[in-house]
């Protein structure tokens, strides 16, 4: 009721001054703190997992001396430019260096510790990884691949972040009257990084595409602009670069809501125009694939009535098919959003297909509504306290969530 | 009447029937909370306005071009794909790639296996041929009762097979440039099995094969017993060519280990 008259209000305003409203929105702070965040941690989650469980197989799917050779990739990335570290050398030692500080950032991105350094680092693993063996991959890793470039472009360690908890000391301390601490680390990162950035461009003749190199210098020398600014100029340049941040995060995150929905779109209308998945008996088929079924006897069970094959298989597709148009609607778009998640998760075990549905349930969690992540922060700081035998700490998940209560009701908050 | 229209607003809110919908410009906390004090364009000089209302169109242009193009990448072929499809294809590869038909339109309804046998060379000089040896029952054996099956089991196999199947024509013609990547890619994987492999002896098969030879077995899967279809029960056979395994095709430990056994 209230919303509906809000809207009504907000309807009568002039053009001219709602405009003006939405151009602050926008530029003003990073809208969905807390959704960018859960990608942050999905998809960096996701990312540890498989390279932790890849670890025996890691040669086998990218090393130098795979069955996908360093030849073979190169010769492939001579044709398609894609970028990847891995063709820097031949030598197995470079090839543990770059699975190694894949696996670290990963890590890292997770924690949230210097988030924009790191899933810079963090989209160079997964590209350089991803790109050497493309044969190998499937949906997941494509999502991923595409993910770790957007998230370049984020403010995903706004909360639930060790960077978000520096933010809070730093705050409190300010507040405090104390001198503000000098940052070593965050110049030092930022140098080791320029010498790394300095051999991706002397190398670049095999890093594939020019915008990748240019993307990382326009990140690495905004950051150093930044530092800067914040130093000698921390009035309006300050602001200024504020809100260009600000506005790249917004865009980036309307972008990964409309892929998001590009996957479900495409998915569920090309299954539309198939027979199968017409007559209701698409499901029983991935079933009995030997390579999609690690439980025989479940898959045997699930596939054994008629009638539940075609509930499932309608149940799919109209739910992949209306995802997009239920964003009108806060609450159809959450059962949806629940139901999609439950099918991931079904995927997972059924199909044997676990990071591939981690990475999809890290995808759709861009949708969660803010209260219900805020919920659930609180309770795994409560749980983790519980668990440290902490008393609870009120730190800066609480302070921060403030400014986010009274955010706009938008299609995620 | 805009007067009217923002008093009506100013009463909403100040009854409390409206929560409040923006976050308060007042300030909350300094960097990193919220809408940090005076942040945002409203809060910049004139000249400093500019430059963010060109990079809000920039950015918000540059979003619009990146979504239009991944949609119609997606897309099935269509008036606009015909007639810039280069455009598309430029902006696209090879970093935003992508693929969502997830099982659509049909989902495949036939188990696919990839079986080797292999020219041995004898101790006398002679040669002898192995069995079939299955492959993809390796990767089967792997993924049963496996909650995290690998992409070494689950995907290297298989997909290799399809490659190679998509870049040759029935006649095992290449028939493009990938053509030759692909059996290049096969054979690897192949000899990367067969390096493992024991033979009755005990010893190794890998360093005595001279040939291989591959064939795909597809075996369609059985109807549903609730369904009143007809399959065809019997296996369907492609059989690939002999092949001369060459040091390229070898793993590289196998190649130096026995460089340094002929020295």
């Amino acid at each position: 009721m209230s919303t509906s008259t809000a809207t009504s209000a907000r309807a009568r305003e002039p053009f001219d001054r709602r405009l003006a409203r939405g151009v602050q929105t926008v530029t003003g702070r990073p809208l969905a703190p807390y959704q960018s965040a859960i990608v942050r941690i999905g998809f960096s989650l996701t990312w540890l997992l498989f390279l932790l469980r890849e670890l025996p197989h890691r040669h086998q799917l990218y090393g130098p001396d795979g069955p996908w050779s360093w030849e073979l990739a190169q010769r492939l990335i001579a044709d398609n430019r894609a970028f990847t570290v891995l063709l820097w050398s031949d030598g197995r030692i470079w090839f543990e260096v770059v699975y190694g500080l894949a696996v670290v950032s990963a890590a890292l991105l997770l924690v949230g510790w210097r988030t924009r350094a790191v899933s810079v680092v963090f989209m160079v693993g997964v590209l350089s990884l991803l790109n050497r063996s493309v044969f190998v991959g499937d949906g997941g890793d494509n999502v991923l691949h595409i993910v770790s470039i957007y998230l370049v472009f984020t403010r995903c360690g706004r909360v639930w972040s060790l960077d978000a908890r520096r933010a809070a000391r730093e705050d409190r301390a300010a507040r405090a009257g104390e001198p503000a601490r000098r940052d070593v680390v965050g110049p030092l990162l930022w140098v080791v990084l320029g010498g790394f950035l300095l051999a991706a461009t002397w190398f670049s003749d095999v890093s594939g595409e020019w915008w990748v190199p240019v993307l990382l210098w326009v990140l690495w020398l905004g950051n150093g602009l930044w530092w800067l600014v914040c130093r000698i100029a921390p009035g309006e340049p300050r602001t200024l670069l504020d809100v260009l941040a600000n506005l790249a995060h917004n865009a980036v995150l309307v972008v990964i809501m409309a892929e998001v929905c590009l996957i479900y779109a495409t998915a569920g209308w090309y299954k539309i125009q198939g027979s199968r998945w017409q007559e209701g008996t698409a499901l029983f088929y991935p079933l009995h694939l030997d390579y999609f079924s690690p439980w025989p006897a479940l898959s045997e069970l699930l596939g054994a009535s008629g009638v539940m094959v075609m509930l499932l298989s309608y149940g799919t597709v109209i739910v992949q098919v209306a995802f997009p148009f239920t964003l009108f609607n806060r609450r159809v778009k959450n059962v949806l959003l629940v139901a999609m998640m439950l099918e991931h998760a079904g995927i997972a075990v059924l199909l044997g297909l676990p990071v591939f549905s981690l990475a999809m349930i890290s995808a759709d969690a861009v949708f969660l509504p803010t209260a219900f992540l805020v919920w659930l922060g609180a309770r795994v700081a409560a749980g983790r306290d519980r668990l440290l035998g902490r008393a609870p700490a009120g730190t800066l998940p609480e302070q921060r969530r403030t400014a986010e209560e009274h955010g706009p009701r938008t299609l995620v908050g | 009447m805009d007067a009217y229209v923002e008093k009506d607003a100013v009463e909403m809110s100040d009854d409390g029937r409206r929560p409040p919908e923006d976050p308060p410009v007042a300030p909350v906390g300094s960097e990193g909370t919220g809408t940090a004090p005076g942040a945002g364009i409203m809060a910049l000089s004139l000249p400093y306005q500019v430059v963010a209302a060109v990079a809000l169109a920039a950015v918000g242009v540059f979003a619009c071009v990146h979504l239009a193009m991944v949609f119609l990448h997606v897309a099935p072929s269509n008036t606009l794909t015909k007639r810039h499809g280069e455009a598309v294809s430029d902006w696209i590869y090879p970093e935003f790639e992508q693929n969502w038909k997830l099982f659509a339109p049909n989902p495949l309804q036939a188990n696919i296996s990839v079986e080797v046998r292999a020219e041995l060379a004898g101790a006398d000089g002679g040669r002898r041929t192995t069995g079939w040896i299955d492959l993809t029952a390796q990767d089967i054996a792997a993924i049963r009762h496996n909650p995290m099956p690998s992409h070494a089991q689950q995907n290297q196999l298989r997909r290799a097979v399809d490659f190679y199947l998509n870049t040759h024509t029935d006649d095992n013609r290449p028939n493009g440039s990938r053509g030759a990547f692909a059996e290049q890619y096969i054979r690897r994987i192949a000899m990367f099995r067969l390096e493992t492999l024991r033979g009755p002896e005990g010893r190794t098969l890998g360093p005595d094969v001279r040939r291989i030879q591959l064939r795909t077995v597809s075996r369609t899967v059985p109807a549903a017993r609730w369904s009143t279809e007809k399959t065809r029960t019997t296996p369907s056979y492609r059989d690939l060519p002999w092949w001369t395994v060459t040091r390229a095709d070898r793993p590289a430990d196998a190649v130096t280990s026995r460089t340094e056994a002929g020295r």
